[in-house]
């Protein structure tokens, strides 16, 4: 069981399928869809049809309750490893389910079945009812099947494609890695994919289906020095076809990795103490997915307890400081046509020129706190309650000009890439840990040094960010909160002034 | 249904599918967590399910599927999806199953009882909790209460005629609070964790923690960079212990990106420094009677007196390196391929009392929570987040937040001095209280 503290997981290989589940992007939503879904098209499974599901919901509020939910899932995924020049392992998963949601007042009732029966789905639901026991109800509204627009394109379905296609992408990969240097002694290369297809039927009337394909490119290097080794990491993924590596070329992931593990061979110890801290474009936006993001997530504002409660409308921040929440962005890592509750996706301005305006909910929350839903409920797979969850969320670009930037720092540590990290949202503290880092001397960049934790509070970095650049870019990550999910994070250039630096030396 | 037959019948299939080798990983199980905030229900869910996955080797290649629908026709798809994805990996002469047929005797492992025991209790036991921990008038917030249960069934049958089963039940409870005092928030959380019911922990003390936790650390103040003495309260030497866990997996060891790869014999920490992996304990919330490739498990001493003993090893990296599986294959799920992974792993207990280690230190951290990944496993290095107390003269001064600790694992393993005797075994991972001679703390 965990609590408190969110965190975005550097990845363990082993833990890598487990961790990256799940998926989020609309490709086409037909009534066809829907039927073989439910149908089922890889096995005998007895046919569930909408009138089934229309008793599932009246049965979960049988009991009581003012919203009842059948979410089906069906998932088909991919793995394979390639790593000390051998395909080690192939990985196929073969996974369907249920769940039926009550919600009555504050209270949730959940269950899931593996079986997608309608036995077992008015089963789910009379657990689930459960807790609303006796509580006021309402009366259903029968579910009608609609289309929503995409934002997701595929070209070359991953359904069609031929695993040499996905041996050769490997490969690729590989050896660019390994011809990149003499010290780079080993190199994995992980590859998964999946097609993830849902139906979220609701008593609101609401029922919605999809397809979901996602690639997961995770590229890593071993470089070996004099004394010290450094595994460099650098990551792809959309939703999308094949089609992604025309784009992302998988050597150019390989030397970016490579180089990254043979730049911090180099590495010497790093300060401690309080300084500034320039951030390259990039996945660094993962810093304020942590620090910012996770308090803004309405759970917590509802239950009184994350540091932003009591702060909309106010000034948080610096006027240099805009910060968006968007799952519209065409095919990126955290996109989906709707959320896991069948909202309609969105760009969610949260902190505009350094003011709180808005908090990220789910059906619940936003019930619970009387504000919009923005289509951020969000869940692992079926047998997870959606819970509020960012998308692809970034720093908004600014004016400054990055290499002015640095020019204007006189000391302090330029962070190229980080890890990841974790927050605690009542407090507002977070810890990140550096991948890639350099001193600041006299405005310029100069030596690597090791991999230091950043830390600091919510409300200290945001007020003492006085400088953003023009070049917004993004990363893919995986968000933990309990249950994994996708996501991207972005942010241009920025600097921030003061953070403590958890360095081995004094300065 | 018997499961141990459905797996013995499904190795048999994958076999007659043209496999020269195969294993096949049921689990099937259930569970029930609640939620309780504000003494009312929050949420329950619960659910059945269950799975299988198939290991397929054809002439050293190796492959593996799952799937969660045990039907006949899902079943035949997921075993030849397995057999398809063989042909596209690399043959390797390592590539073997195990034929351990025997299984290490444990206790207490099930409890048949939790799950007789009704809802209505263990919602009331939560209600409980929460109300406990919000007693203390410096408890502004509760941050919700939790029970969870789970109970199931692991079965294991491969082609060397190895099948074997056991079952399991867990049951957990937590709390977590708000403590604030004007502007400040502060946050503690504490649960407990057992095989049984009635193994869980009195309310009273996961709830007087999680509020302690809480509120004594209002009013912090603010220390200078410099380096100190750090002491590793019991509820955080775990933090150290993860990237030596990464050190010790005899597969990364092979791949030279271990930083005690090379240290095989040698001194690597202090004599006060006795690492072990248990695989064996009695009601243990690790224990398991064979580990997930079916291997009998044991009792390791990985780190004796500060002298690196052994690594951990599954059937197919020992035989890579030439030596016997420890029993540490490791499972996330049937969906999963084995990896390595320990059981319970733990630093064991010394003979000093946690106060006489802060009494004894003239300037350090007492360090109650520590952020970030730990111990870096290829290299070695440390860097995190701390929080906790300042000690002067033998004394608690005054807490402390927003600090950083850093150094390396041979400076941190070599440094520790002294080791107290309060080891909690009801963690999956654990130490007791440890100083650490110095080390560098980044403040003001």
């Amino acid at each position: 069981m965990k609590f408190q503290g969110y965190f975005v997981e550097d990845i363990p290989r082993r833990k890598f399928l487990e961790l990256s589940l799940k998926g989020g992007l609309a490709m086409a939503a037909t009534p066809a869809l829907l039927r073989s879904l439910l149908a089922g098209d890889t096995a005998a499974k007895p046919a569930v049809d909408l009138e089934d599901l229309n008793t599932v919901i009246r049965r979960a509020l049988s009991q009581g309750g003012e919203f009842g939910e059948v979410y089906v899932e069906h998932r088909l995924s991919r793995s394979i490893l390639l790593e000390e020049g051998k395909f080690k392992s192939a990985v196929f998963g073969i996974s369907q389910g249920a769940g039926v949601r009550v919600i009555s007042g504050d209270k949730t009732g959940y269950a899931y079945t593996d079986e997608i029966t309608q036995e077992k789905l008015i089963r789910a639901a009379e657990v689930a009812s459960f807790v609303a026991r006796g509580a006021k109800t309402i009366k259903p509204v029968d579910i009608k099947e609609e289309s929503r627009p995409s934002y997701i394109t595929v070209k070359v379905p991953l359904q069609t494609v031929a695993d040499e296609k996905r041996l050769e992408i490997m490969k690729r990969a590989h050896d660019a890695a390994l011809a990149y240097d003499a010290r780079i002694k080993m190199a994995s290369i992980n590859y998964y994919d999946e097609v993830r297809s849902r139906v979220v039927a609701n008593s609101e009337g609401l029922c919605l289906s999809d397809e979901l394909p996602l690639l997961f490119f995770i590229v890593q290097t071993l470089g070996v020095g004099n004394n010290t080794s450094h595994m460099g990491r650098e990551r792809l993924s959309r939703h999308s076809g094949i089609e992604m590596f025309d784009e992302l070329k998988p050597e150019d992931a390989a030397r970016t990795c490579a180089r990254e593990s043979i730049v911090m061979l180099e590495a010497k110890d790093a300060p401690a103490g309080k300084m500034d801290v320039v951030m390259q474009n990039g996945w660094g936006g993962v810093l304020v997915h942590e620090a910012v993001g996770h308090p803004l997530e309405g759970d917590n504002i509802a239950r009184e307890t994350g540091v932003f409660v009591g702060k909309l409308g106010k000034k948080v921040a610096s006027e240099k400081f805009t910060m968006v929440d968007d799952g519209t962005l065409p095919c990126f890592r955290g996109t989906t046509n709707y959320d896991d509750e069948g909202t309609q996706m969105k760009r969610s301005v949260l902190i505009q020129d350094g003011v709180l305006i808005k908090f990220m909910t789910d059906i619940l929350s936003a019930k619970q706190l009387k504000m919009e839903r923005t289509g951020n409920g969000r869940r692992e797979s079926f047998r997870n309650i959606p819970i509020v969850r960012m998308t692809n969320t970034f720093i908004d670009r600014g004016k400054d000009k990055p290499d002015d930037i640095l020019a204007s720092t006189k000391s302090g540590i330029y962070v190229q890439s980080l890890s990841g990290g974790s927050v605690n949202p009542t407090t507002g503290v977070f810890n990140f840990t550096c991948r890639e880092v350099y001193l600041i001397e006299n405005g310029k960049k100069t030596t690597p040094v090791k991999g230091a934790t950043l830390i600091g509070s919510c409300l200290d970095v945001i007020q003492g960010i006085d400088a953003v650049g023009d070049d917004l870019d993004f990363g893919p990550g995986i968000c933990g909160k309990g249950q994994a999910a996708e996501v991207a994070a972005g942010q241009p250039t920025v600097r921030i002034r003061g953070i403590n630096v958890g360095g081995s030396r004094a300065r | 249904m018997d499961y141990k037959g459905l797996a013995e019948q499904l190795v048999k299939k994958c076999l007659k599918k043209g496999a020269d080798a195969a294993e096949v990983y049921i689990e099937n199980g259930r569970n029930l967590s609640l939620e309780v905030r504000k003494g009312e229900v929050e949420t329950v869910e619960e659910a059945a399910s269950y799975g299988a996955g198939f290991r397929v080797f054809l002439r050293g290649r190796m492959a593996f599927s799952s799937s969660n629908d045990l039907g006949e026709k899902a079943l035949d798809d997921a075993v030849g999806r397995a057999i398809e994805f063989a042909k596209i990996t690399t043959p390797d002469p390592n590539n073997v199953l195990p034929d351990d047929k025997g299984m290490t005797e444990i206790g207490g492992l099930y409890d048949p009882q939790i799950a007789q025991i009704p809802m209505e209790q263990k919602i009331e036991l939560a209600k409980k909790i929460e109300q406990l921990a919000m007693k203390d008038s410096r408890i502004t917030k509760s941050d919700g209460a939790r029970y969870g249960e789970t109970e199931g069934e692991v079965v294991i049958a491969n082609s060397t005629g190895l099948a074997k089963s056991y079952r399991s039940s867990a049951c957990s409870l937590g709390v977590s609070v708000v403590a604030e005092k004007g502007d400040q928030k502060s946050s503690g959380g504490e649960f407990c964790g057992a095989r049984s019911y009635k193994g869980l922990k009195p309310a009273e003390e996961v709830a007087a923690k999680a509020a302690r936790d809480a509120y004594e650390m209002l009013d912090p103040k603010p220390v200078k960079t410099q380096k100190a003495a750090i002491i590793f309260h019991a509820d955080v030497g775990y933090a150290l212990l993860g990237g030596i866990l990464g050190a010790v997996n005899g597969e990364r060891v092979l791949q030279g990106a271990s930083f005690l790869g090379t240290m095989m014999g040698q001194k690597i920490g202090s004599e006060w420094v006795t690492l072990i992996d248990d695989g064996t304990r009695e009601k243990g919330v690790a224990s398991e009677p064979f580990d997930g490739e079916g291997v009998s498990t044991q009792k390791r001493i990985i780190v004796d007196k500060g002298v690196l003993k052994s690594f951990m090893y599954n059937t197919i990296i020992a035989k890579r390196a030439g030596v016997k599986t420890t029993g540490n294959a490791s499972r996330g799920g049937f969906t999963d391929l084995p990896g390595i992974g320990p059981h319970q792993f733990y630093m064991a207990a010394g003979q000093a009392k946690p106060d006489d280690i802060i009494k004894a230190t003239k300037i350090g951290l007492l360090v109650k929570e520590v952020t970030g990944y730990g111990i870096n496993p290829v290299n070695g290095n440390f860097s995190g987040g701390a929080s906790g107390f300042w000690v002067e003269d033998g004394k608690i001064a005054f807490p402390v937040k927003g600090l950083t600790i850093a150094g390396t694992a041979d400076e941190m393993l070599n440094g520790i001095e002294m080791v107290a005797d309060d080891l909690d075994l009801s963690r999956r991972m654990g130490t007791p209280t440890f100083r650490i001679n110095l080390l560098q703390i980044g403040g003001e």
